[in-house]
């Protein structure tokens, strides 16, 4: 009796542990977005907000285009999650299912790609898309952020496509139809969990990334959430309770991604078991 | 004129046919080149010109445009104080945060894998971090750590320290982001080493629990070589993220640029200065290192079996 209820409380511990890891960062900004200036000056500091106000959200949208990033944000990562999808399907499917020479060195030279660093390819990218008058636009960050999760995605639809069984896809050539035919109707649709697995984590790696997103879209109409998100900071203020109702903001969409598909995307990143 | 008219020819294959209904390996090479497209454009291509860059001189700012100037970039960067500070910065993340986030990335993992009546709200506690922004993980921290509000520096005071002014010092900046990195890295290596975990059969357990192993042994024999395939993996790209550390750095600004990293240091010659000249060389030090990274531990791999 007493080791079971010892290993119960363990347990609770155990989860305690990982459940206030993950997500006290959060928490204490959802906290902190609900406070007063007032109340955030007082020392010692408060935990819980006394008098919880909505001005900070207020603030949040009024200094900066909030929506606009948002946006933004969306619109990029959506466009480079259906270019990468594109894409990667193709290339996975010729990998897993058709007749290739050298499938497993194609795999390899896909996956390679993420071991260059996206910091190098900045400066060309750079100039490239100067020279191109590409600054400044949605596609200056929808091209580059295929190639950071094509070769994760590439590899999920790998993984998908081979355990679809082929007798259904000659089944409906027999019936007429051309390969590409059965691609489209017969794998496509067997393989749909993997291309949203495949998405969902490209949509997460355009939405995150931040660097190519500073450097290429300065101007607001472009940038981006993570970068828009650091402009709330003047030369000398940091008005934290305003970051703080912003960052809440920002995060809801990725939490409710996370929130819907939390078990196709472990199953992803545990396929891939890439990118961090 | 006088040719046969159409219709009377053997039948042929018109291109629309080909296109529409090709053969397989056709099919194969149509359906990767995008891929192919996309890889040379955005990476091959801009690696080249990476490599051109840096053994020319183009500061756009001064007009120069490309100057053939042999290895003087290079020759520059090794008499560069502000260059070897960023790689002496970018090794220190390197080397705590990649051992910190596997230690804590398996500490996590293992409490994870307790026998829990729902696992959905754990599950949502290790993917929160993974899919939040590394920017907006760097703002967060950049709270915590404030020197007069921050929750640290409260919790330092309420267990009887003396609060620190984080921001003010390169060690202190330097500690901050690590913790932050870790935080952010650790959940994503737990998801992977959950998952090797969940592979390893509890009737292994069993047999040692029966020849009197004790949970240490357990920990040590079974768990820890059976986990080494998945931790590598994650461990490599781990390193090539800390490698490329930018956005938390970049969001935790120590004093002046004492702490900035390699991957700062190239975008501030590239995007402030323009001087993609210097900028590339910087990158291809970068490359050098990511790929001497990949090398070593390939070749850990392959002796190991």
């Amino acid at each position: 009796m007493n080791s079971i209820f010892t290993a119960k409380r363990l347990r609770w511990f155990a989860a305690a542990i990982v459940l206030a890891n993950g997500f006290f960062p959060a928490l204490w900004i959802l906290l902190t977005s609900f406070k007063t200036e007032v109340e955030l000056t007082a020392k010692p500091i408060t935990y819980f907000p006394h008098a919880p106000t909505m001005a900070n959200y207020m603030a949040a949208f009024k200094d900066q285009p909030l929506p606009q990033y948002l946006l933004n944000s969306l619109i990029v990562a959506f466009g480079s999650m259906v270019v990468t999808l594109f894409i990667s399907s193709l290339a996975a499917y010729a990998i897993a299912r058709l007749q290739l020479p050298r499938r497993n060195l194609i795999l390899t030279c896909i996956i390679a790609v993420s071991m260059f660093p996206l910091v190098t390819l900045m400066v060309p990218l750079f100039e490239i898309m100067r020279s191109l008058n590409l600054l400044n636009s949605y596609w200056a960050l929808i091209f580059p952020y295929t190639v950071l999760s094509l070769p994760i995605c590439t590899l999920v639809l790998v993984s998908f496509f081979q355990e679809i069984p082929r007798d259904l896809e000659n089944a409906a050539m027999i019936d007429g139809c051309t390969r590409l035919g059965a691609l489209w109707r017969v794998v496509v649709p067997l393989a749909a969990p993997g291309v949203f697995t495949a998405g969902i984590l490209s949509f997460v790696n355009a939405w995150d990334e931040f660097l190519l997103s500073l450097s290429f879209n300065s101007a607001a109409s472009f940038r981006t959430l993570p970068v828009g998100i650091q402009m709330y900071q003047g030369e000398f203020a940091f008005p934290w309770p305003t970051i703080s109702a912003a960052l809440v903001i920002a995060m809801i969409p990725v939490v409710i991604v996370i929130l819907i598909f939390q078990e196709r995307v472990v199953s992803g990143l545990t396929t891939g078991g890439i990118k961090g | 004129m006088n040719a046969a008219p159409r219709y009377m020819e053997a039948p042929r294959r018109s291109w629309l046919d080909r296109v529409s209904d090709p053969s397989e390996k056709v099919l194969a090479w149509m359906l990767l080149t995008p891929a192919i497209v996309f890889m040379t454009a955005i990476v091959a291509y801009p690696v080249a010109t990476l490599i051109w860059n840096s053994f020319h001189d183009v500061r756009l700012l001064a007009g120069q445009s490309g100057r053939f100037v042999g290895l003087e970039n290079f020759a520059l960067l090794m008499q560069d104080a502000q260059f070897w500070r960023a790689v002496r910065n970018t090794m220190i993340i390197v080397l705590v945060t990649v051992p910190g986030s596997l230690i804590a990335g398996l500490a996590l993992a293992m409490l994870a894998n307790m026998p829990f009546k729902s696992r959905g709200p754990i599950r949502l506690a290790l993917l929160l971090p993974w899919a939040m922004p590394l920017a907006f993980v760097g703002l967060i921290f950049a709270w915590f750590f404030h020197s007069e509000y921050g929750i640290v520096n409260d919790l330092l005071v309420r267990m009887g320290f003396e609060p620190r002014i984080w921001f003010n010092s390169p060690t202190l900046t330097m500690m901050a982001i690590c913790i932050a990195t870790i935080w952010k890295t650790s959940s994503f290596m737990a998801l992977i080493l959950l998952a090797g975990l969940q592979t390893i059969p509890a009737s292994l357990y069993e047999a040692a629990e029966v020849d009197g192993a004790s949970k240490w042994t357990q920990f040590t024999q079974i768990t820890l070589p059976l986990l080494v395939p998945s931790m590598l993996v994650a461990l490599i790209f781990r390193t090539l993220t800390a490698i490329q550390s930018f956005d938390i750095p970049y969001s935790m600004p120590g004093p002046g640029e004492e702490t900035q990293t390699l991957a700062m240091y190239i975008h501030m010659n590239a995007v402030d200065y323009l001087d993609l000249g210097y900028s590339s060389a910087l990158a291809v030090c970068m490359f050098i290192l990511s790929i001497a990274t990949t090398w070593i531990y390939l070749r850990y791999v392959r002796g190991d079996k």
